[in-house]
């Protein structure tokens, strides 16, 4: 339970601070969050379902209050804290850094995602669902670009209608399940009515899928990007979307599997059309951030078109490759974020010959490129490998079609890298990084090809929790907890 | 019983204190009976009274977690109203007296057992409010409000009177649990009864202000002081709500399929008129007013839903209220000469207790968790999910329509440029604002205690 009060405590406090106290205060906040995440680490044992509150009643409306972690959902846990401090760092040598509302609602967020990861129970997975909503709404509000209302209406307007076709879901899971504990919605009796698990899994796919967000229902995405400040990007695609498709693995699929037949394919389809579109549309762009946000797009519906799968391999790969995912997403939009700090602009054609003035962030930016590209003894070479083998293996089709992620990501990352790094000299001045820069890419860094050299530590930690879901989902196992 | 009597003799105290022209003493007295009066109706089926009981007059349950809320909400209104009323010392004791005078009638209202009863109740709790709205005698705007209110007012009770007396007239009672069993047992089902019941339908649409019998509702909002808006949206809501779903709930229970469609048109009409125009207002009062509308309409899934109707419309306005005062509180605060919503710019940022207070009520009245209107609507329509599903999704629909109009609010007010005043908020504004945030973020919790 300290686990989701301290930051909301810390982020309290952080709101009241003076100004100059914030900066420290904040990535000592992060910090000892991650030092409590790491002392349930140490305790925890895969095989085993750790409950963190597990109160014996059914409350009315089926409540049930039950939270706690297995080796899926303390991946992610793990994942949001070392991202929150990164995030929190990386702003260190920019003025957002020692605004107390900024700290603050980062470590508010930070609470309500680590809710949402341990909650076992609908309606609180609902709740901090749209809790994490307001946090990012506020940041992107008070430092994003001035005039940004209506991409911000969009963005929040758009995610409350997904938010709410899942509500209109569980409403109606209440009438298969006596409560809305986890263990009783996987083992949710639909008896043979696939129509209506597949109705009840779609309206919870469509909040997923604006989140993630696969390909019609991305439109927010681009705008909302561009208008955000630094931290607030990060916080969205390194940890917003990253929501989406633990709830894809943990919730949706497990809950609805008698209507996956139904969904499978067009979701598999929409991915393959998003692995393509976003590569395609990212190739053309001319603004670094809106070039990254598609970037992201052709990622994403990789990983989610893997997730329908639901075989045991293509989690693991989606678990390794959402964890690569957050690493180059920070890393490229700390990059974007670095030159548009220095020269005021993102715009391609503006820059040039960059790595002549800066030669430490030439280096690092490119290291970043490759990790993004995915060469081999990077976490994401594993994790797209086995997915597109796994795709292949389901349909040669789109086996193919995602397998053209790996041509197209080289071509526009390497693109955006040449015509920013080297070219022509337009630029003449340039600061070079400063320390807390070196320490993210440097931690980024040993992050990728660490899980790149040895992924076997991440999927030894989430496999029994696979094996768990799918007994769960079978009713082999009288879990009553 | 005892409840009533406590508040209704503090009214009448309150209207001699009040001439005394010390406004702490009066607003000590009064806070002192309200207190009383909420204590009382805590306990009011735990002892004997020493007024034997009338059969008119009963509080169950619910009836009484009804009347509490009613009771703490005026209590609330009350002290909104302080600082106006300090003010205008001429009109002190008037106020706090009528004030006190409408929620005996709104308690009336809450625990009847009688058509004679919930009458009496009707026009107790309605008349105080017309001299209300229209205290201000120098303003044109509140004049023309209370004229308008209570000429519409009037006719809607001369309708729900003739309904009485056409029910009276088929059933052969006045009783609400013998009407029921004469409906119930069939006897009598003729055009008479259902012209009757018909009639107090439109009455009761008229009280809470649902569409088609809206109009009064936004010229009323905008010729009313702020606290006597607070009250109206609240306490005068609040009671003629659980009226209309006790009435149609229970005793009308055997024509909920004549019911049902004219409910169901003025859910959706309600809702989507109520927040479209909402969305077009400069003025605050009059988007209150509108929004005020919409969510009358949310309530009203209340009536179809015989099992948890009332359980279900009290989480409901306890989240809608809570915000609704916290909401007017701040208008109050910062209202000048206009009232229009730029006004609002940047304040949020300005003053931290107005941007939590603000953020969260608007929060609460879209429908975010874990606020308690995000329980309200969610008990509403999960229980009309099986039988009404087409008018649930459209419900949603509106309900985004209005976190467009609540967020674009929150939006406004938290801006961080422009210049955002300092404000001074005094000590009972803030103990105001502080429970209704209170209440909006903890009333929910009262589910899990039962």
């Amino acid at each position: 339970m300290e686990l989701i009060i301290l930051p909301l405590i810390l982020g309290i406090i952080a709101f009241f601070l003076p100004t100059n106290w914030v900066r420290p205060f904040g990535l000592l906040a992060s910090l000892s969050v991650l030092a409590v995440s790491f002392v349930h680490l140490m305790n925890f044992d895969p095989e085993n379902y750790v409950l963190i509150s597990n109160p014996a009643e059914i409350f009315p409306l089926g409540l049930t209050f039950k939270m706690g972690y297995d080796g899926l959902a303390l991946t992610m846990v793990l994942l949001t804290n070392a991202v929150i401090s990164i995030i929190l760092l990386a702003n260190w040598n920019r003025d957002i850094s020692s605004n107390g509302r900024f700290t603050g609602l980062t470590l508010l967020m930070q609470c309500a995602l680590l809710g949402l990861f341990t909650s076992l129970d609908g309606i609180l997975f609902y709740t901090f669902w749209e809790l994490t909503l307001i946090p990012i709404f506020l940041i992107l509000y008070w430092f994003g670009k001035q005039d940004n209302n209506r991409a911000l209406f969009k963005f929040f307007l758009y995610t409350l209608l997904g938010s709410l076709m899942m509500l209109l879901s569980f409403i109606g899971l209440a009438y298969f399940s006596p409560s809305f504990s986890y263990f009783q919605l996987v083992q949710a009796n639909f008896d043979g009515k696939a129509v209506e698990a597949a109705l009840i899994m779609g309206g919870i796919l469509f909040a997923f899928a604006v989140k993630i967000p696969l390909f019609p229902f991305h439109t927010w995405q681009a705008p909302t990007y561009t208008n955000a400040p630094m931290a607030g990007t990060m916080l969205l695609s390194a940890l917003m979307l990253k929501m989406a498709l633990y709830g894809m693995i943990k919730w949706m699929i497990p809950i609805g599997f008698e209507g996956l037949v139904y969904l499978k394919w067009p979701v598999i389809t929409l991915g393959g059309i998003g692995i393509v579109y976003g590569a395609i549309i990212a190739m053309k762009q001319k603004d670094l951030k809106t070039l990254f946000a598609y970037a992201s797009i052709s990622h994403l519906g990789l990983i989610a078109a893997g997730i329908m799968l639901f075989t045991v391999s293509a989690i693991e790969a989606s678990m390794v490759q959402i964890i690569n995912h957050s690493i180059v997403a920070i890393a490229l939009f700390l990059c974007a974020g670095i030159i548009e700090q220095r020269l005021q602009t993102r715009n391609i054609e503006d820059l040039g010959g960059i790595a002549k003035v800066a030669p430490h962030f030439g280096f690092w930016f490119a290291v970043m490129t490759f990790i993004s590209v995915s060469v081999p003894f990077t976490a994401g070479f594993i994790g797209e490998f086995v997915l597109i083998k796994e795709l292949f293996t389901a349909h040669w089709v789109i086996g193919l079609t995602a397998a053209t992620t790996l041509v197209f990501g080289a071509v526009y990352m390497l693109r955006a890298y040449q015509g920013s790094m080297f070219g022509p000299s337009k630029v003449t001045v340039f600061a070079d990084l400063t320390w807390n820069e070196y320490a993210v890419f440097g931690i980024l860094t040993v992050a990728a090809v660490g899980f790149g050299l040895y992924p076997q530590v991440i999927i030894d930690f989430i496999k029994p929790s696979i094996k768990f879901t799918q007994e769960l989902m079978a009713g082999d196992l009288t879990f009553t907890k | 019983m005892d409840a009533l009597i406590i508040i209704f003799i503090t009214g009448l105290i309150g209207l001699f204190v009040g001439m005394l022209k010390k406004s702490e003493l009066t607003l000590a007295v009064i806070s002192i009976g309200l207190i009383g009066g909420f204590i009382s109706m805590l306990f009011i089926n735990d002892y004997e009274s020493i007024f034997s009981s009338y059969a008119g007059l009963t509080f169950s349950r619910t009836q009484q977690m009804f009347g509490l809320l009613a009771i703490a909400l005026t209590l609330l209104a009350v002290w909104m109203g302080y600082v106006f009323y300090k003010e205008e010392t001429e009109h002190t004791s008037d106020y706090y007296g009528l004030i006190l005078f409408s929620l005996t009638g709104a308690l009336c209202l809450i625990g009847f057992s009688n058509m004679f009863m919930f009458f009496l109740g009707l026009e107790i709790l309605s008349i105080p409010i017309y001299v209300l709205v229209g205290i201000q005698k120098g303003n044109s705007l509140a004049s023309e409000a209370s004229v308008k209110y209570f000429f519409t007012g009037s006719f809607a009770t001369a309708i729900m009177l003739f309904g009485i007396a056409l029910i009276y007239g088929s059933t052969g009672s006045f009783d609400i649990n013998e009407i029921r069993m004469a409906i119930d047992m069939g006897m009598s089902h003729s055009p008479m009864l259902n012209i009757g019941v018909l009639m107090m339908m439109a009455a009761f649409l008229f009280k809470v202000g649902a569409v088609p019998f809206h109009f009064w509702g936004p010229d009323v909002y905008q010729g009313a002081s702020n606290a006597v808006m607070a009250y109206m949206a609240s306490v005068v809501k609040l009671a003629a709500l659980y009226a209309f779903v006790h009435l149609f709930n229970y005793t009308f229970s055997g024509l909920t399929p004549f019911v049902s469609g004219l409910v169901l048109f003025a859910i959706i009409v309600s809702l989507f008129l109520g927040y479209l125009s909402a969305l077009k207002q400069t003025s605050f009062r009059r988007m209150m007013a509108y929004s005020s509308i919409a969510n009358t309409g949310f309530a009203l899934f209340a009536v179809l839903n015989p099992q948890f109707g009332e359980v279900s419309l009290w989480i409901f306005m306890i989240g809608y209220a809570c915000s609704t005062i916290a909401l007017i509180t701040i208008n109050m605060i910062v209202e000048n000469e206009t009232d229009e919503i730029v006004n609002w710019k940047g304040i949020g940022y300005a003053n931290p207790l107005i941007g939590i207070t603000l953020v969260i009520s608007l929060l609460s009245m879209s429908g975010i968790p874990p606020f308690t209107g995000f329980f309200g609507k969610y008990l509403l329509l999960s229980s009309a999910f099986s039988n009404y599903l087409p008018f649930v999704i459209l419900a949603i629909i509106a309900s985004l329509i209005g976190a467009y109009l609540y967020i674009r609010l929150m939006v406004l007010s938290l801006a961080r440029e422009g210049e955002g005043k300092k404000f001074k908020i005094t000590a009972l504004q803030a103990i105001v604002l502080i429970l209704s945030l209170g209440g909006t973020v903890g009333g929910w919790l009262v589910l899990m205690i039962k």
